[in-house]
């Protein structure tokens, strides 16, 4: 990760994961919203360190041109990597991709918005203190210390 | 309504940067869809769609990126290249393309460098006619 | 957890549009970590409900002859988040249709708001249009989709036994 800028992150595509059944059946493949989710999350990621936690909220505003090129299946390990191309207090806007080796598997272009409820409603202040509490914690088991 | 052809670039341009998630000044005449811009199967269809509500013409596909018939056909392919006869059918079908380019090295790769924006705003003219 | 995110079609008219609608319910697991402390329906779920409410108007219009999967995102914005106890309908419409793919818009409504505003395009994978290879049977259309369909289309032409 290089804060506010690009982080790499990977996914490891199982059998155990319980939609695969669904999705599909005698052709597990994981569902094309999912790797977009990656990269959401991923972009999250880079925002609420970025913002040093300081907003519970951060959601996908808008997202174009998601392109699936090739499916991600079980056993596969997919590569995410996002680059910033704006990062403000309340909005950012990111490039990503998904790579299972040379294997182009999606791409994306899309925006994130980042807020605390207290901003609409201050009773909400305790949630957002939750929320919070729960990323850094979620953070500290995704980002180890190399 | 007659349109210059300036102002059909112009709205093939806009098509592309809709479809591809370009940027205004990546959309040239001499640039290659697959090449240059990044499109692939799916966006040929997106591409598609969209200058048929564009312009109001109706655009079968073959017509305007028939290369999949051509380079499934062994007649028309051999030994990596089109043959003559592949060619022929090629120009046929796409009359709006230049080949000069491709005649001096026809390899069946570099066929979809002849998808290019101009090659695309020549049909929706010819369409338009 | 069942990779379904529709609960049922309220309208659906052949080859045009379809109205779908999905309950969102504490029992749904992930919520419970998207966030933890308040719980909302991830982004894109709502772009899979769309999916495959507009997945389904698009493979019944050929008859399920094919297997119709998630191609594109053209574009998808977001307005409102949704929560628990929350209704949501999803209205999608084809846009174009051809053999090989289709294109559809829709938006996600809860009540009168608008939640979300979609537009996608899906890939009838039988026409190869990725060179990739698939087992012969419609794995995509199965029982479970088409038991969604029934009252409103001809049951005879759904199914996965193709």
């Amino acid at each position: 990760m290089e804060p506010g800028k690009t982080l790499t992150a990977v996914k490891s595509v199982s059998l155990a994961e319980e939609y695969l059944a669904d999705h599909f059946p005698i052709f597990p493949v994981l569902p094309g919203v999912l790797l977009l989710e990656g990269l959401i999350e991923s972009a999250s990621w880079l925002v609420r360190q970025k913002n040093n936690f300081a907003q519970s909220m951060v959601l996908l505003e808008s997202v174009r041109n998601v392109r699936y090129k090739s499916f991600a299946a079980p056993g596969m390990q997919i590569q995410y990597t996002i680059s910033v191309k704006t990062m403000e207090d309340n909005a950012s806007s990111f490039i990503g991709i998904g790579v299972c080796g040379d294997e182009e598997i999606v791409a994306a272009q899309f925006t994130l918005r980042h807020f605390n409820l207290a901003d609409e409603n201050p009773k909400m202040a305790r949630t957002d203190g939750q929320v919070v509490e729960s990323m850094k914690k979620r953070w500290k088991l995704l980002w180890q210390e190399q | 309504m007659a349109m210059s052809r300036d102002d059909i670039f112009n709205q093939v341009r806009e098509v592309l940067v809709d479809a591809l998630g370009l940027d205004d000044g990546d959309v040239t005449e001499d640039a290659t869809l697959m090449g240059d811009l990044g499109a692939e199967s799916i966006d040929f269809l997106d591409i598609v769609f969209r200058l048929e509500k564009a312009f109001n013409i109706k655009v079968p596909r073959e017509e305007l990126f028939p290369a999949e018939a051509v380079m499934n056909n062994p007649e028309y392919v051999s030994g990596g290249k089109v043959t003559a006869k592949g060619l022929a059918e090629l120009k046929s079908r796409m009359p709006h393309t230049n080949f000069s380019e491709f005649e001096k090295n026809p390899d069946v790769n570099k066929i979809a460098d002849l998808f290019t924006v101009g090659a695309i705003v020549n049909f929706i003219e010819g369409k338009l006619k | 957890m069942r990779w379904i995110w529709i609960d049922k079609f309220l309208e659906f008219e052949s080859g045009k549009r379809a109205v779908a609608l999905k309950n969102v319910t504490l029992a749904e697991e992930h919520l419970h970590d998207h966030f933890p402390g308040f719980p909302i329906m991830p982004e894109c779920l709502m772009i899979e409900a769309m999916a495959q409410t507009a997945g389904i108007l698009v493979g019944e219009a050929r008859q399920f002859k094919e297997k119709v999967i998630l191609a594109k995102i053209k574009n998808a914005v977001f307005y409102h988040y949704v929560q628990p106890g929350d209704t949501i309908t999803l209205h999608a419409e084809i846009e174009s249709i051809a053999p090989e793919a289709a294109s559809t818009t829709g938006q996600i409504k809860r009540g009168d708001t608008l939640i979300a505003q979609i537009s996608m395009m899906f890939s009838h994978v039988d026409k190869n249009l990725a060179g990739k290879h698939f087992p012969e049977e419609n794995f995509v259309f199965t029982d479970m989709f088409n038991s969604l369909l029934s009252g409103f289309v001809d049951q005879k032409n759904a199914g996965g036994k193709n």
